[in-house]
């Protein structure tokens, strides 16, 4: 009876997914990053003597657990775009859904397909400022691109082009960084326009972003 | 609409980045509430039988349920209380839910308390932070802020719609210059300019087409307002309350990309709508609002509207949205000035997130403030003279916005 309920449990444990084991582990891990959690750093008083300020520092590391959406993470380990595609309708996402957004698929779960390193431009932007982890690396080209045959599209930086010069709906490649520095993070790859596409002439708008990216260059190149 | 839902009155702390004078927020909270009592003097605190806290970003405030440092210090211990958080949609939300609550005949009045700490950290952290709301495994490392997600969409409905950057610059001027007429308005106490459509074009590249003063403000504030029955409005405020004559909620996806096709929008909108570049929650939660209000032609029927400017590129994208205008109408709309003061529906009368501030969980209530003024006859003692003052005013729109689109809350308040 004993060993019954035993078996039955361990069912009911495996019943969504066996608990995975972590044996393939990479740090990368910046020397100065370290997790110091709460710490009152500093304080400062009003000349009036009236306010009070404190500084509170906070650093955290976090597992973010990617379960049953690993396949694209991992794969972008291995210089691989992975899409899903639901079995019924056929619909396919980069970003990837691991059920069904067709409410008449009834959430069927999706399977994984390799998408192809090809895409095109949807939308652009060219951004002078952003947030402070990403100052360093302004002006950035930011497209959301279409995968293959994705509904949806998704968005990552362009390289390879004068800012100015990005269209809609260019051709685009998929280019991963060399594997060694991959993290398994949408950062692994970046798009570049595609074999033999050429820019259009220069253009009253091109000349408009040419002149409000000027001082984002100058203003990067101060920055330490 | 089961019960009428009304607002009696309502108040902002200044909205400011930095010193305010009311840094806590417990103290900022109790400041809106002795301000409202003092404009409605019937008003008690002992009259609320519900709170409803409206707070978006734990990060900013390190302070994990904050509304319950409010709900004690406001001496309201035993009343119940809940926060709700829905981005840039928290303090729209909070009216929603708050309205709900009054409908329902389960409450009869109740208090709504947002704020938010933006300036507890760096202005490039503070954006990192808000983007924390984007989808962090794709679009946090790549976009990095809301600014370049907004751009990307914006970029394409111009040209889509024959938008030009000077046509939505209006509108980053227009908000600003209201603001100088409202002494809590950040954009008052600190810049305190008018400024030009010049002047847009020529501040410094956020994310093409947007510039600096293309976008909202980073702010700390704190706003409340008392939604109640009807009778509690007449018994209290007979002469200065207004109705919220009609309520809607959508939502949409988180990322904007996976808008292209969704099944959801197809199946209401039919194919290729929103794409990119249209607020589908928008119109969606826009078309419940005037159906509840009986509302047929807005333009014609609304006189004038706090909206979410979180950019002026995203202002002039509900526009449309909310049926003011439409792809052949929209670029001549904005040249023509339609929602200035002197305009035929002027937006944003008390300066909007890019005037008076975007304190994220405060600023739906903000903007729900700003209306029940108009419609109250209270602008002209709130603000500085009667330019920012919407004559004849008798039916205003609110409009509360979160994410790339992703939740978005409008109302219909009419003067009671």
């Amino acid at each position: 009876m004993a060993e019954l309920e035993k078996i039955k449990k361990e069912k009911q444990r495996k019943r969504y997914a066996d608990a995975p084991v972590f044996t393939d582990k990479a740090s990368y891990r910046p020397d100065d990053v370290n997790e110091t959690g709460l710490c009152f750093v500093g304080h400062e008083i009003s000349e009036d003597g009236k306010a009070m300020n404190q500084f509170l520092h906070y650093d955290q590391l976090y597992t973010i657990r990617h379960g049953w959406n690993s396949p694209f993470f991992k794969g972008l380990l291995d210089g691989k775009i992975m899409g899903t595609r639901c079995p019924i309708c056929k619909d396919t996402w980069v970003p990837v859904r691991t059920h069904c957004w067709n409410l008449d698929c009834d959430l069927a779960k999706t399977e994984w397909v390799e998408m192809p390193l090809t895409a095109k431009v949807h939308t652009w932007t060219v951004a002078g400022w952003s947030g402070r982890s990403s100052l360093k690396r302004l002006p950035i080209v930011l497209v959301y691109a279409v995968i293959g045959e994705s509904k949806v599209a998704i968005a990552n930086e362009l390289h390879q082009i004068e800012p100015w010069n990005v269209e809609f709906n260019m051709p685009l490649k998929v280019v991963f960084r060399p594997k060694k520095e991959r993290k398994g993070i949408i950062t692994d790859f970046h798009f570049e326009p595609a074999e033999g596409w050429e820019p259009g002439p220069m253009t009253e708008e091109k000349e408009r972003i040419q002149n409000l990216i000027e001082p984002v260059y100058k203003w990067v190149s101060t920055l330490k | 609409m089961t019960r009428k839902v009304c607002i009696i009155g309502g108040a902002t702390t200044p909205f400011d980045y930095g010193p305010t004078g009311f840094e806590s927020i417990e103290g900022g909270a109790a400041e809106c509430m002795k301000e409202t009592q003092k404009d409605v003097p019937d008003f008690h605190l002992r009259d609320i039988d519900l709170m409803v806290y409206s707070h978006f970003s734990v990060h900013f405030g390190h302070q994990l349920c904050s509304e319950w440092i409010i709900h004690d210090h406001l001496g309201l211990v035993g009343l119940p209380h809940f926060r709700v958080e829905n981005g840039g949609n928290t303090g729209g939300s909070a009216l929603y839910a708050a309205a709900l609550a009054v409908m329902s005949g389960h409450h009869d009045v109740v208090g709504v308390v947002g704020w938010e700490t933006m300036d507890s950290v760096s202005q490039s952290q503070g954006s990192e932070f808000i983007a924390l709301a984007s989808d962090i495994r794709y679009e946090l490392l790549v976009g990095g802020i809301y600014p370049i997600y907004y751009a990307a969409m914006a970029n394409k409905w111009m040209k889509d719609n024959q938008v030009t950057e000077e046509d939505v610059a209006t509108i980053g001027a227009k908000n600003r210059n209201n603001a100088m007429n409202n002494p809590k308005a950040q954009w008052y106490r600190n810049e305190h300019k008018y400024i030009t459509v010049d002047d847009v074009m020529e501040s410094r590249l956020i994310s093409y087409p947007i510039k600096k003063y293309d976008c909202c403000l980073m702010t700390r504030g704190v706003a409340g307002v008392i939604v109640c029955s009807e009778e509690y409005a007449k018994k209290v405020n007979p002469d200065g309350y207004c109705t919220i004559d009609g309520i809607g909620l959508s939502s949409c996806t988180i990322r904007a990309g996976d808008r292209l096709n969704f099944p959801g929008w197809t199946e209401r909108y039919g194919k290729g709508y929103p794409e990119m570049t249209e607020f589908a929650a928008c119109r969606n939660s826009a078309e419940q609002a005037y159906k509840m209000a009986d509302i047929t032609d807005p333009l014609k029927e609304i006189d004038f509207g706090e909206i979410h400017d979180a950019f002026s590129t995203s202002e002039a994208q509900i526009y449309k949205a909310l049926g003011l205008a439409d792809e052949e109408s929209i670029a001549q709309f904005l040249r023509d000035e339609s929602t200035h003061m002197h305009g035929e529906i002027p937006m944003n009368p008390g300066g909007g997130l890019m005037g008076y501030g975007h304190p994220v969980g405060a600023t739906g209530l903000m903007s729900t403030i700003e209306c029940y003024y108009q419609l109250a006859d209270l602008t002209r003692k709130k603000h500085l003279s009667k330019k920012t003052v919407v004559s004849d005013a008798n039916c205003g729109i609110v409009n509360s916005h979160a994410g790339t689109g992703t939740s978005i809350s409008n109302f219909i308040l009419r003067r009671g």
